[in-house]
């Protein structure tokens, strides 16, 4: 383990390339952050499940993991589930995958009785083990950084319409949607408060900055109308709340494809964007248009080497998505890593590279060392 | 505009309130259920999924569409089954392959199959090879629909195919197969049958299917 320690004693830390980047600013490289969820646990050779039941090795996979992938950012469990859990849902825990919902909690209106809306994470379910998983990850990378945090530690937050999507079930969701927007008002005004308070005991337990996510809101789901009126202003909602308590740095994951709705999603007043499966030109583009009519506060995006197929996307990509991560080679993911960084940062935007969604799992180890490589080779500053 | 083009629009526009009316209507105007059926409910859907793939309807008016012919199948269904019309248009078996615990591309699709006339039985998610194998041999279906979202979990889909060869099912069914990263390449790669990139194209491809036998 000494060799890979090495880098974490240069002279730019992981935490500084990483919150330099996520305020707009330069120090001597593109970070990397890919989510490494998969990357770390399969170093260790743990599930997912063993790692629940065990935070320490949870603990001990992210830290091992970043030590010899070299990447710029670690991650909490990161996951859909604890606070629905603690609203009342009740979850499946898949042997090597995160929490599923086995059962929609909310089917009718009188069902919204039977929900806890009111958490507290230090007591409720299993929000406190999270909390715990955060402050160990703390406590060992500042043994390991000889008394200085060198790495920094992202957790998730679920915006409200996934959360109310995940209590209802999807399809209800949608359905909800479309019938009654009312009620769909209603239930993410609910639904926003827990992720709110899980992400800011997140916070006072040790994290630093903070990603959420919509997969519910994309163009492969609702239309832009609905978007507009209906789940966008809970998003901003959400991340203006976070930004208010916390004062951490906010990433937003459109997650699928929005090609047709990056202007309102710049509007949330995220400072990054962890791109989906899109067009990366496109994304840089409207990220400058929006700045420049002072609509948005971009300061940088990450992504989005291939981790989905083109036929996620409407075809725009310029980025030749076939699951890179997973089935390309380390020469396929340093070319698709230039074009990201190229863009980007020619728009002086920050790129942090990344995939396009969560950490492949099953990526080799190859694929994984080869954007860390990119971002050294392409992504120099001086 | 006439019977039959209000009930295609109507299942088109996803107005559920509206549907069993207008078929009571097509009905008493002499249209047979085959017809309403054909040329009112499903002509709806597929304009439906036309809608979709220009960016024009979207999940939740694709449901309400689903809802309104699912309604109108309630009057429809026992006159089909008399024999007056026909019957069901096939029966399908659909699972999320071994290991992959996404459904929400499954459960659209099995609702669309059903809407569309066909008898689904929906595995749900993360579904062994073996239990895919044994429904297959119990419900005898026409359709096998396997979904993946993840990349790694789509590896399983030429193993259920293989599966199904090896107990002498494959040439009595179509495969199809869907999610995110499935590809036609992929498709012809593990010699599926037939794919498709959303729920309703999934109907389209199924019907083609069971033309096709």
């Amino acid at each position: 383990m000494t060799y890979y320690m090495y880098s974490n004693t240069q002279e730019v830390t992981p935490y500084e390339r990483m919150m330099a980047s996520l305020n707009g600013e330069k120090t001597d490289r593109v970070p990397v952050n890919f989510y490494p969820r998969w990357a770390a646990l399969e170093y260790v050779g743990a599930t997912f499940k063993q790692a629940w039941d065990d935070p320490d090795i949870y603990v001990k996979a992210q830290i091992l993991a970043q030590e010899r992938f070299q990447y710029d950012c670690i991650i909490d469990y990161d996951m859909m589930g604890p606070v629905e859990e603690a609203i009342g849902a009740k979850l499946k825990y898949p042997e090597n995958d995160v929490p599923q919902i086995a059962e929609p909690l909310i089917k009718t209106k009188e069902d919204m009785k039977r929900a806890k809306w009111k958490l507290d994470p230090r007591k409720d379910g299993n929000m406190p083990k999270v909390l715990y998983a955060i402050r160990r990850l703390k406590e060992e990378l500042i043994k390991r950084g000889r008394g200085t945090q060198h790495v920094p530690i992202m957790t998730w937050g679920s915006c409200p319409s996934r959360t109310a999507a995940c209590l209802t079930g999807f399809k209800e969701w949608f359905l909800i949607v479309a019938r009654d927007p009312d009620w769909a008002v209603e239930l993410m005004e609910l639904a926003l408060d827990g992720w709110l308070q899980m992400v800011i005991a997140a916070w006072e337990a040790g994290v630093d900055c903070v990603w959420v996510n919509d997969p519910v809101s994309a163009r492969d789901c609702i239309s832009r109308d609905h978007y507009e009126k209906l789940t966008q202003p809970y998003e901003r909602k959400f991340i203006e709340a976070i930004r208010k308590e916390t004062g951490m740095n906010v990433t937003m994951h459109p997650c699928g494809n929005w090609h047709d709705r990056m202007d309102l999603v710049y509007q949330n007043q995220a400072d990054c964007y962890f791109l989906g499966p899109m067009d990366i030109e496109l994304c840089t583009q409207k990220a400058v248009e929006t700045n420049e009519k002072g609509l948005s506060r971009v300061k940088a995006l990450n992504g989005n080497v291939g981790a989905a197929t083109k036929s996620t996307t409407d075809g725009q990509t310029a980025v030749p998505y076939a699951t890179t991560m997973k089935r390309g080679k380390p020469e396929d993911i340093e070319k698709e890593s230039k074009v990201v960084i190229d863009t980007v940062e020619a728009a002086d935007l920050r790129c942090i590279l990344g995939t396009n969604c969560w950490d492949v799992k099953g990526s080799s180890f190859a694929n994984r060392d080869a954007m860390v490589y990119a971002a050294r080779k392409y992504g120099q500053y001086k | 505009m006439s019977i039959i083009e209000q009930v295609r629009k109507n299942v088109y526009d996803g107005d559920e309130n509206n549907t069993v009316e207008l078929v009571k209507k097509a009905l008493d105007e002499g249209k047979t259920a085959k017809e309403i059926l054909d040329d009112g409910l499903v002509a709806g859907l597929r304009d439906c999924g036309d809608g979709f793939e220009k960016g024009e309807k979207f999940i939740p008016e694709m449901l309400m569409s689903s809802e309104s012919m699912k309604k109108a199948m309630e009057v429809l269904k026992p006159l089909l089954l008399e024999g007056s019309g026909g019957g069901i248009t096939g029966r399908a078996v659909l699972a999320t392959v071994e290991g992959d615990v996404h459904d929400i591309g499954l459960e659209l699709v099995g609702t669309m199959l059903e809407t569309a006339g066909f008898e689904v039985r929906n595995m749900g998610p993360d579904v062994p090879t073996e239990d895919i194998v044994e429904a297959v041999k119990e419900d005898k279906p026409h359709i096998v629909g396997l979904s993946a979202l993840l990349s790694n979990t789509m590896d399983i889909m030429p193993d259920v195919i293989k599966a199904l060869a090896d107990a002498g099912l494959r040439d009595s069914l179509k495969v199809m197969v869907g999610g995110a990263p499935v590809t036609r390449e992929w498709v012809q790669r593990i010699e599926a049958d037939g794919y498709s990139e959303d729920a309703i194209g999934a109907v389209k491809v199924a019907l083609e299917l069971m033309g096709a036998e």
